[in-house]
């Protein structure tokens, strides 16, 4: 009788090599044919391997960083100078940065979670439902390039200008902060969708039956009960979010402007910057490296270890707050809204 | 108030302060263009800021081609532009205005001690006449010759080819392009047989090679001896008129010294 | 279930908040789809002059180096006719296919590999370092991928796997730097390997346990079980999973344009091991190298053009990858 959603991965059961008192002969290694053995060193070797290339990833990274990170680095903006010791540090790449992520997560969270509350609690129409669904695994499987090309288009007629700003050819510009947020905010949304779908349908049956026998409605039930209850969920799929637009350099590169420091738009005290061009840490270590300008390829480590670790915090707070469903955050990275509506919690398992 | 209505009053005052023309305020000069011209266009555009108060100009850079582009169709005010105007190719109506000039190198890995180039050679290498450096008097390199070029829409590739390799020439296309003048520099620094060009402003970290004896240096360059001089242009769409024509007259101003000395550092005045 | 249990009830009067919420929630549904279907449309309509121009089979075939006639079409002026939109991008795909391709057999066997170990042979701790391990890798940015391949693994190739002798053999046609596609697929393995790690892993797990243990109760060794049963089982996950990292590493640009070679040139199969130094720009890395110049009208119907390709493979294989994991709702594999 399944009532407990069963774990993703098996709980870690004792290794089956150590056997218990009078237990019957045990299966050693030695006794499997030659060709298993190799499928066992094998299956080792990639496991290992692929610790190997994190732990280098991670060294390498540390030292490179440690070695160029200057705190003043991360109080200076940047200037344009020839020399790399007066070009300043990455402040406004890394506010660049957080105005980004602020600006697609407070439109991918809210229209993620009301999104996915209408796939799991009204979807009606169900050609409609279908069609959001798939609709939403495609963007899952968008790359961001095309996503930033699609912005340059949609973002160029006249009722969009004040987005971004006019030039003198009365052409509108199409390159700033709001621009390149909302569209990180279609590469977040599906994240916020598949957490929030998987917490909705892990909420038992009976939960809801008791809600409609108090005479709730559904909109309250959902307001009141459901969405409370998953918050974690909800927190690990934007903390997911965060992480991917965090990541994400095509988008910036395209349509934040790439201008070094923040060049803000008129004279408006929050509006110019928003509206305004400038950079973000991942296109600074673009511009920096040798496909870009590539004067200062130190100023490039120093601001890609100071993005690991950013992402590595990240990756943490996930970890934390979905402590028992292990893996299968990355598999919602991939997948999208992936149904769950083979197997609602409450249903007896298969 | 409920938070319901208190939410969505404060959401709708958020997006009337949007539209509010009245607080778009002045607009921002748009410049893009040459990444050879982008050091010296961002200093001047921070010093016109501090000098004259208006606001920064916006500098984006992506090669001279892109910025001619760029501004032909209006999407920026000012395009920088680093070779001279190709009648034929570039779109009609454009006006360019000189303001500096700039010396180009030819450059090899810093492990090549090469010393000088005669012009029958430069063309010989660039145009994949000659293979290999064993070829080439001077060289202490060995091996192939690796050819780094810059893409086809940067001016500091049209200039080259017309300065240093005449009318009929054009580099070889087996050479592999670089987008930026920092991208050719790390080109040539990361591979010991390398052979490129770049913008004196550009040219830390390599060997330059001097050109029929005489070497790139900004002393040579300014007293005509070293040729290979190119000029910088601001280029507009018909005559400069408003904020570009402003801040095009600053940087042109004669009596402006802090405008010549920060040209002075690395590139050469006009006059 | 308990929509059910509702319309069995006694007919009650949906409240107005229902009803309101329903229509608005509905109404946002409707607008989401709608920018999809916006994006689908406007790339494709953007798109459609550089095939209709080029001949819908023509675009794909070879026929010169597509860097000369992107910057052709770039400096082409009003009047210049067909050189205005002369394009045949098979060198884009044929470089997409050789990293895409190759990236993701690498990536399924080691993934599948080392899926197996996580779920079956790794000891507890072990299990307990891999998780946070895979994590790390899907988590880093592209940007550091493509910095480190750029500043540290180029170089390196490019000094010491690249003889002079090799250089002569190509002299001439192609130069041979540490940029190159052996460095791209390496990489691009490692970025595309958790993704299938992780389905894999999620999969392997879920194998109904009546099935594992019935098979080590009739003599099989674990390895043997994995193989045959587990891996069997969990085939539509693999697939799916390999569907998915397909399309990841197709949309790749920003790693790819860093270390995959400045050139979009066609790697020569015929050079023999050479063709692993050879330089090659797929698809998504050369939109993101020419897209300085999408002010140009006619640049612009080109580079929309290698975009529409990228998008309707990236949909059809999200498609496919949707349709690949249907056969696993049969068992209730969570994947």
């Amino acid at each position: 009788m399944a009532s407990t959603p069963q774990p993703l991965l098996p709980p870690l059961r004792p290794s089956r090599t150590r056997t218990r008192e009078g237990a019957g002969p045990r299966d050693s290694l030695s006794a499997w044919p030659l060709i298993d053995r190799v499928g066992y060193a094998l299956c080792w070797a990639a496991g290992l391997t692929l610790c190997a290339i994190a732990g280098a990833i991670v060294l390498f990274m540390l030292v490179k960083g440690i070695s160029y990170l200057r705190p003043s680095l991360l109080v200076r903006s940047p200037s344009a100078a020839p020399s790399q010791s007066a070009s300043g540090g990455f402040l406004d790449p890394i506010e660049g940065t957080l105005i980004i992520t602020a600006i697609g997560i407070c439109i991918a969270a809210p229209v993620g979670v009301a999104l996915s509350a209408w796939l799991a609690e009204f979807h009606r129409p169900a050609w409609l439902a279908r069609a959001v669904e798939s609709a939403i695994e495609m963007i899952a499987g968008v790359p961001s390039v095309l996503l930033a090309i699609f912005g340059l288009l949609v973002f160029a007629p006249h009722f969009l200008a004040f987005l971004s700003q006019t030039s003198a050819g009365d052409v509108v510009y199409g390159k700033s902060f709001l621009i390149a947020g909302i569209m990180m905010s279609v590469l977040a949304l599906p994240l916020v969708v598949g957490a929030t779908r998987e917490g909705l349908a892990q909420i038992p049956g009976h939960v809801r039956e008791a809600s409609y026998a108090l005479g709730k409605t559904r909109a309250t039930t959902l307001r009141r009960v459901l969405l409370p209850s998953i918050r974690t969920n909800i927190a690990s799929g934007v903390t997911l979010g965060i992480g991917r637009i965090i990541g994400d350099t095509a988008i910036v590169v395209i349509l934040a402007g790439g201008t070094l420091q923040l060049t803000g738009v008129g004279r408006a005290p929050i509006l110019s910057t928003l509206r305004g061009t400038g950079s973000s840490l991942t296109s600074y270590v673009y511009y920096n490296s040798p496909v870009g300008e590539g004067h200062a390829p130190q100023k490039a480590y120093a601001a890609a270890f100071l993005l690991l670790m950013v992402v590595l915090a990240l990756n943490t707070v996930v970890m934390l707050l979905s402590s028992e469903r292990s893996l299968n955050p990355i598999a919602w990275m991939f997948t999208g809204a992936t149904g769950r509506r083979s197997r609602r919690a409450g249903e007896p398992g298969v | 108030m409920r938070p319901n209505r208190a939410a969505t009053i404060s959401l709708l005052s958020a997006f009337v302060l949007l539209l509010t023309p009245a607080l778009a305020g002045a607009r921002s000069l748009l410049l893009s263009g040459s990444t050879s011209m982008f050091p010296l266009v961002t200093q001047l555009g921070a010093l016109y800021h501090k000098q004259t108060h208006q606001p920064s100009p916006r500098v984006g850079q992506g090669t001279s081609g892109a910025g001619i582009d760029e501004v032909a169709a209006g999407r920026v005010d000012i395009a920088d532009v680093s070779r001279d105007p190709i009648i034929g190719v570039d779109p009609k109506g454009l006006v360019f205005t000189k303001i500096a000039r700039d010396a180009l190198c030819v450059i090899t890995n810093s492990s090549n001690h090469l010393s000088n180039l005669s012009q029958q050679l430069v063309e010989q290498i660039f145009t994949g006449q000659v293979h290999s450096w064993s070829e080439v008097p001077g060289a202490t390199a060995t091996g192939p010759i690796d050819l780094i070029d810059r893409v086809a829409s940067s001016g500091t590739q049209d200039a080259f080819e017309d300065i240093f390799l005449g009318e009929t020439l054009k580099i070889a296309p087996s050479a592999s392009q670089q987008e930026t003048e920092g991208g050719m520099r790390q080109a040539v620094i990361g591979d010991r047989n390398a052979i490129g060009f770049a913008s004196f402003d550009f040219i830390s970290g390599t060997n330059p090679v001097s050109y029929q004896g005489i070497p790139c240096t900004l002393r040579n360059a300014k007293s005509g001896q070293y040729e290979g001089v190119r000029n910088f242009w601001m280029v507009t769409k018909g005559i400069p008129k408003g904020a570009s024509a402003k801040f095009i007259d600053w940087i042109i101003n004669r009596h402006n010294t802090a405008v010549e000395n920060i040209i002075k550092t690395e590139w050469l005045p006009i006059f | 279930m308990a929509a059910d249990l509702l319309s069995q009830a006694p007919r009650r009067r949906r409240g107005p908040s229902d009803r309101r919420t329903e229509l608005l929630l509905g109404a946002l549904a409707v607008g989401v789809l709608a920018l999809i279907a916006l994006l689908l449309v406007t790339v494709l309509a953007k798109a459609w002059p550089s095939f209709a121009h080029n001949g819908y089979v023509k675009w794909f075939l070879p026929g010169g180096d597509v860097d000369t006639q992107l910057t052709g079409i770039e400096n082409a002026r009003q009047g210049a006719g067909e050189a205005l939109y002369h394009l045949r991008a098979w060198p884009l795909l044929w470089a997409t296919f050789l990293t895409t391709g190759f990236a993701v057999l690498f990536g399924l066997v080691l993934s599948t590999l080392a899926a197996i170990f996580m779920v079956e042979f790794a000891p507890s701790a072990m299990r307990r370092v891999l998780e946070p391990v895979v994590r790390l890798l899907a988590g880093v940015p592209s940007v550091i991928y493509g910095l480190i391949g750029v500043l540290a693994i180029a170089p390196w190739v490019g000094e010491h796997l690249i003889s002079e002798q090799r250089k002569e053999s190509v002299a001439g046609v192609v130069q041979l730097t540490g940029a190159n596609l052996a460095v791209a697929v390496l990489i691009l393995t490692v970025m595309i390997t958790p993704i299938m790690v992780a389905i894999s892993a999620s999969a392997l797990a879920s194998v109904p346990s009546a099935w594992t243990e019935g098979s080590a109760a009739l003599g099989v060794n674990r390895w043997r079980t994995v193989w045959r049963v587990s891996l069997r089982t969990a085939r539509p996950a693999i697939i799916a999973g390999a569907v998915l990292a397909t399309g990841r590493a197709l949309g790749e640009a920003i790693m790819l344009s860093m270390v995959a070679g400045g050139r979009s040139f066609a790697p020569n199969l015929r050079d023999g091991v050479t063709v692993l130094f050879e330089p090659a720009r797929p698809m998504a890395a050369t939109l993101l190298a020419y897209i300085d110049g999408i002010s140009d009208p006619y640049l612009a119907h080109a580079l929309y053009a290698i975009g529409a390709v990228l998008l309707v493979s990236c949909a059809f294989l999200s498609l496919a990858a949707w349709a690949a994991k249907q056969p696993l709702k049969r068992y209730g594999i969570r994947a």
